[in-house]
């Protein structure tokens, strides 16, 4: 406790002369704390909102791991179904369910048209879903709705496919061989992200009983069989996933546990949540400058009624607990406010996006996140009062009577205490986040930047303290920045806006970028899959024939198992735990005669008269899974026949053109010879060809399933946009943030040295020579802030974009001027207001100030 | 050979009305004066009177309402608020009852102001032999918050003294002063006032001091009444 606060026992003190007090203050004492609300509001609406949405989706994902699985575990095979000896061993651990997935075709036939759409066929048992349920549009039972009604199975459809195909429920469907009748549609599919997220066509789900009648099995179709386990009560999951594996197929399978599942979809996810950490933490280090800046400048403004509060007998600490109920009570106004933005925006999009993902979720699961934000917040905002009011215990009496009495700052303990609430808040921060490690280092970042941020403003008023001054400007902007912890406090809130704001765009500009790339380009207009070889002969026909048809490319596609690098088995093998999916399961593999197009990183291609021992290409995965170089030997199994062949060359593809692309990439010889299917691809002048060519080929090969890349594209480029706008917003969100911080430092500044700018005018300087000294003083704690966050925020956005989303850092150019020309409006702003603003222009408004 | 003096100020039926939610309220209510050059005019009468407002509007700190005002052969009326600010620079000092000092610059930059507005070479020499007159020489390198009141107002009188104005303007200047300080501080003016024939209008409650003046005004309700 300060002398002051102990030693005064005569003045008035007590919660008595504090409520009464409070009540003559709280309607004018809060409206002057307008600015501080909106950034308490802002800094809590940004952070609520990120915060609760990416916990919620990480949450939902967790909580649907088995939902999204379809059991406790699952394990998939590719093209033969599960032999009966293994799904017999499956069903005794626990109960069992069989699904299978392939892309097909469903046409709609009638007397005067036939129209065609690839659609996501899944093909489900009798037990189906084991965890969860089908919702669909008329409530109904899922298995009594796709059951065989006289001779007619049932379909559930999603709502675009009768769209599409111009259908109703109750009309009927050819998918293969077999008619089925719509019988409702999907609204919410359980397991629908068991599959991955990206879709080629609206899914149909049909009985498990008629998918051998349609005739798609055996056809070279790529089918996915999956069994399902759900344990029985009792069975520890460990023990299940442990017996579930014992009886694994001698030629493999995909296992996949719920972590798995849950893991894999927030893999997809991740890029977002971690930018929305990324731009929560921003909003709120810019939200807390913000408000830390309006509350100094609200007790600076303060200052003589504060004096006056002291003169008249109120004790240090009563005129202390006053202002911090004011600033209590305006800073929980306005974090109510702004959190409750924050909680009904992130309930609104959390509850399309949940259901776009087809997750359950509800808001009751928001409860612990939202009791942690608002902790967060507090006590961030706890921090903010301590250093703002810190001052007010040793503010001078005398300021009532003289002007020039210095405001006091904070002292060592009350610094302290405020660091400790920010740190406090910090570290719930990181607990918090869905993604705690990248938290953590923005905090730490954060951290060094302010301190460096202090050392530079100090620094800065020094060397200024020591230039000479001949003229006007150079004497007013050097006195200006005399007042070292002025300047210090001007060139940390810039700085930090600045590091936020360049950090977020600089991120979301990668992110913006990297989306872009998955819009397809050089497509070509239609990929057939599972195209047999006679069929294949077939279409190079038509395509001759037709000359508004060209482009055509066949390529072979097979699949593969990849057993052992270099004699290791690959399990021993691997270096990379991010990839181990190249060696899950069965993996796409194709041969070529000569360079497939890619892009080579390492080796070169065999000649195309090759004729000696199997060489492989291995995708750029491959390479980055085993550390594999050309000359490496690997040992992979195709159609059952295992082969070991030197790596002759190391590819990269770009996942971006829609052809066909292969993990493993062999010599012909043998696999010329061995039964597979073709991917054929090929471009179109115009879509009435790509129509007649589309229906030409419903007749002679019904099996193949047709994919028209067009419509693909234009909904990639909805998607892609979509999710740029949605970033772009936040982003801008942030950017408003920014603005209100640094229009709270700017008018701290012109608050404070309105009268200075007052006894200028009295000897004759004009408004453009003081806002001219102005700017020159703000200009150079502009160009430090600017160069210090700019870079602190470029910095960290390539750390985040390496490190964290994983994709390239591209920022953009205008990304390296947005620090400078932030530095140079804030400099502007605050020259100018301090110079032209700073003196009264209403009459009598002057004369206030000089003689009061 | 008759040389015509121009007065220094001249006033005729000015009048000067604040703006307020009630309307607008009457300051000066139609004055008249003249000021002629090297004399000294003490300005009297009881709050609220107006003195400070005819202070503001001879110093171009406000525009009158109505009426003429000439300050210095220009016409207050036709100027822009830059032109008065200059024309305050050049040939106006004033001093108040709060000093209005800057407070981040010391004794000598504060005095030197208006001389380094003026580009003037020598300001600090110049500001150093003002502020060795009013009795500071040894408070050159002190900022305001390290001086007393009594100092500060010394200041404040060397910093409106120091550019050689030809009109110097001092609202209460010893208000805040005790009568000795203030005694010191008076006779600082009055003797810079009366060598350099400066013109000097003084407003002040103390009948002692107003009688040392030239002359006296007496302003009631934005009057002239003696």
């Amino acid at each position: 406790m300060s002398p002051e606060m102990s030693a005064d026992t005569t003045a008035a003190s007590g919660p008595g002369i504090v409520l009464r007090l409070l009540r003559a203050e709280l309607g004018h004492g809060i409206l002057g704390l307008r600015l501080f609300m909106v950034c308490v509001a802002i800094a809590g609406a940004m952070l609520g909102l990120v915060w609760l949405l990416s916990a919620g989706l990480s949450q939902a994902m967790q909580d649907n791991a088995r939902r999204i699985l379809g059991g406790d575990v699952a394990v998939t095979v590719v093209n033969e179904p599960m032999d009966p000896g293994t799904l017999a061993a499956l069903g005794e651990i626990g109960a069992l369910s069989r699904v299978v997935e392939l892309r097909s075709t469903a046409r709609a036939e009638s007397a005067s048209v036939s129209r065609r759409v690839t659609v996501e066929l899944k093909a489900v048992d009798d037990a189906y879903p084991l965890i969860g349920a089908v919702e669909l549009m008329s409530s109904g039972d899922f298995q009594a709705v796709v059951a065989v009604r006289d001779g007619v199975p049932g379909a559930v459809v999603e709502p675009t496919l009768l769209t599409q195909l111009g259908l109703g429920l109750g009309d009927t469907i050819q998918v293969g061989e077999v008619s089925f009748q719509i019988r409702d549609v999907i609204a919410r599919e359980p397991d629908r992200l068991s599959a991955g997220t990206f879709m080629l066509g609206p899914r149909v789900l049909i009985p498990f009983a008629s998918l051998e009648a349609t005739g798609l099995a055996g056809r070279g179709s790529l089918m996915e069989y999956r069994a399902r386990v759900r344990f029985p009560e009792g069975l520890a999951p460990a023990e299940g996933l442990e017996a579930v594996r014992a009886v694994e197929p001698e030629r493999g399978w995909e296992f996949q546990s719920p972590d798995d599942a849950a893991e894999r979809v927030r893999q997809v996810a991740g890029r977002t949540t971690t930018f929305l950490g990324v731009s929560g933490l921003a909003a709120f280090a810019i939200g807390l400058t913000g408000a830390w800046a309006a509350v100094a400048m609200w007790i600076g403004r303060r200052s003589r009624t504060i004096a006056q509060f002291r003169l008249s007998g109120a004790t240090a600490s009563t005129v202390v607990s006053l202002h911090v109920v004011l600033v209590s009570v305006a800073g929980l106004i306005a974090l109510t406010f702004g959190l409750g933005l924050g909680v009904v925006g992130a309930w609104l999009l959390l509850d399309v996006l949940t259901e776009q993902l087809h997750l359950v979720w509800s808001f009751g699961d928001m409860g612990p996140s939202i009791v942690l934000v608002a902790a967060t917040l507090a006590l961030g905002l706890s921090g903010a009062m301590v250093a703002g009011l810190s001052g007010i215990a040793h503010l001078s009496p005398l300021r009532a009577m003289r002007e020039d009495v210095p405001g006091a700052g904070p002292t060592r303990r009350s610094s302290a205490v405020a660091a400790a609430c920010v740190a406090a808040a910090a570290g719930l921060a990181i607990i918090g986040l869905p993604n705690p490690v990248m938290a953590a280092a923005a905090a730490a970042g954060l951290s060094v930047v302010s301190a460096l941020l202090v050392f530079l403003g100090a620094l800065a008023a020094r060397i200024a303290g020591r230039l000479p001054a001949e003229s006007f400007i150079a004497l007013a902007s050097k006195q200006g920045m005399a007042n070292r912890r002025a300047v210090m406090l001007r060139t940390l809130a810039l700085g930090v806006g600045i590091a936020g704001i360049t950090g977020v765009i600089a991120v979301q500009q990668s992110l913006d970028s990297a989306f872009r790339t998955q819009i397809p380009e050089k497509a070509p207009d239609l990929v057939l899959l599972d195209v047999q070889a006679p069929q294949v002969e077939r279409i190079r026909q038509i395509v001759a024939e037709t000359p508004a048809l060209g482009g055509l490319q066949a390529t072979p596609f097979m699949r593969t198992r990849m057993l052992a690098v270099n004699g290791v088995p690959v399990e021993e093998a691997l270096v990379n735990p991010d990839k181990d999916w190249v060696i899950e399961g069965d993996r796409s593999f194709s041969w070529s005669a000569g360079p497939t197009g890619s892009e080579l990183v390492a080796g070169e291609w065999w000649p195309e008269d090759y004729d000696g021992p199997p060489l492989v290409s291995a995708e750029e995965d491959v390479m980055q899974a085993f550390d594999l170089k050309p000359g490496d030997e690997l040992t992979y199994s195709v159609l059952g026949r295992v082969f070991t062949s030197r790596v002759a060359n190391i590819r990269k593809e770009y996942h971006r053109t829609m052809r066909p692309e292969f993990l493993v990439v062999a010599t012909p010889n043998p696999f010329r010879d061995a039964p597979h299917g073709w991917i054929v691809s090929l471009q179109a002048e115009d879509p009435g060809s790509l129509d007649a060519f589309n229906a030409e080929l419903v007749d002679f090969a019904p099996n193949v399933t047709s994919i028209d890349v067009r419509k693909l594209v234009v909904e990639a480029t909805e998607v892609v946009e979509g999710a740029i706008l949605g970033t772009l917003l936040i982003a801008s969100a942030l950017l408003l943030a920014g603005a209100l911080s640094l229009a709270a430092t700017v008018a701290a500044d012109v608050d404070s040295r309105r009268r200075e700018a007052v006894a200028l005018s009295v000897v004759g300087a004009t408004r453009r020579e003081i806002a001219l000294a102005r700017l020159a003083e703000t200009a150079a704690t502009g160009l430090v802030a600017a160069l210090v966050g700019g870079g602190a925020g470029l910095l960290a956005s390539w750390a985040i974009v390496a490190g964290a989303i994983r994709v390239d850092w591209a920022p953009g150019m205008v990304v390296f001027f947005l620090p400078i020309a932030l530095g140079v409006l804030t400099s502007v702003a605050a020259g100018l207001s301090g110079g032209l603003g700073a003196l009264p222009r209403g009459r009598g408004q002057l004369m206030r100030l000089l003689v009061g | 050979m008759n040389v015509i003096r121009q007065p220094v100020v001249h006033l005729s039926q000015l009048k000067l009305s604040y703006p307020s939610p009630e309307g607008e309220v009457p300051v000066l209510n139609g004055i008249d004066l003249i000021v002629q050059s090297g004399e000294i005019v003490a300005v009297t009468g009881p709050s609220g009177s107006g003195k400070s407002s005819l202070i503001a509007v001879i110093g171009g700190l406000e525009p009158s309402s109505s009426g003429d005002a000439h300050v210095l052969g220009q016409n207050m009326a036709e100027q822009s608020e830059r032109d008065r600010t200059l024309l305050r620079r050049r040939d106006i000092g004033i001093v108040f009852q709060a000093y209005h000092l800057v407070p981040s610059m010391t004794a000598l930059q504060n005095a030197a102001l208006p001389l380094t507005l003026a580009g003037r070479a020598d300001a600090d020499t110049v500001a150093t032999r003002t502020l060795e007159r009013v009795g500071l020489g040894h408070r050159l390198s002190h900022r305001p918050s390290a001086l007393s009141g009594g100092e500060q107002q010394r200041v404040a009188i060397a910093r409106a003294f120091a550019a050689s104005p030809r009109l110097v303007l001092a609202d209460e200047p010893t208000g805040n002063l005790d009568q000795r300080t203030g005694a010191v501080v008076i006779e600082t003016m009055f003797e810079l006032a009366r060598t350099s024939g400066t013109a000097l209008i003084l407003v002040t409650h103390d009948p002692s001091l107003a009688a040392r003046c030239d002359r006296t005004l007496m302003i009631e309700d934005g009057l002239v009444v003696s």
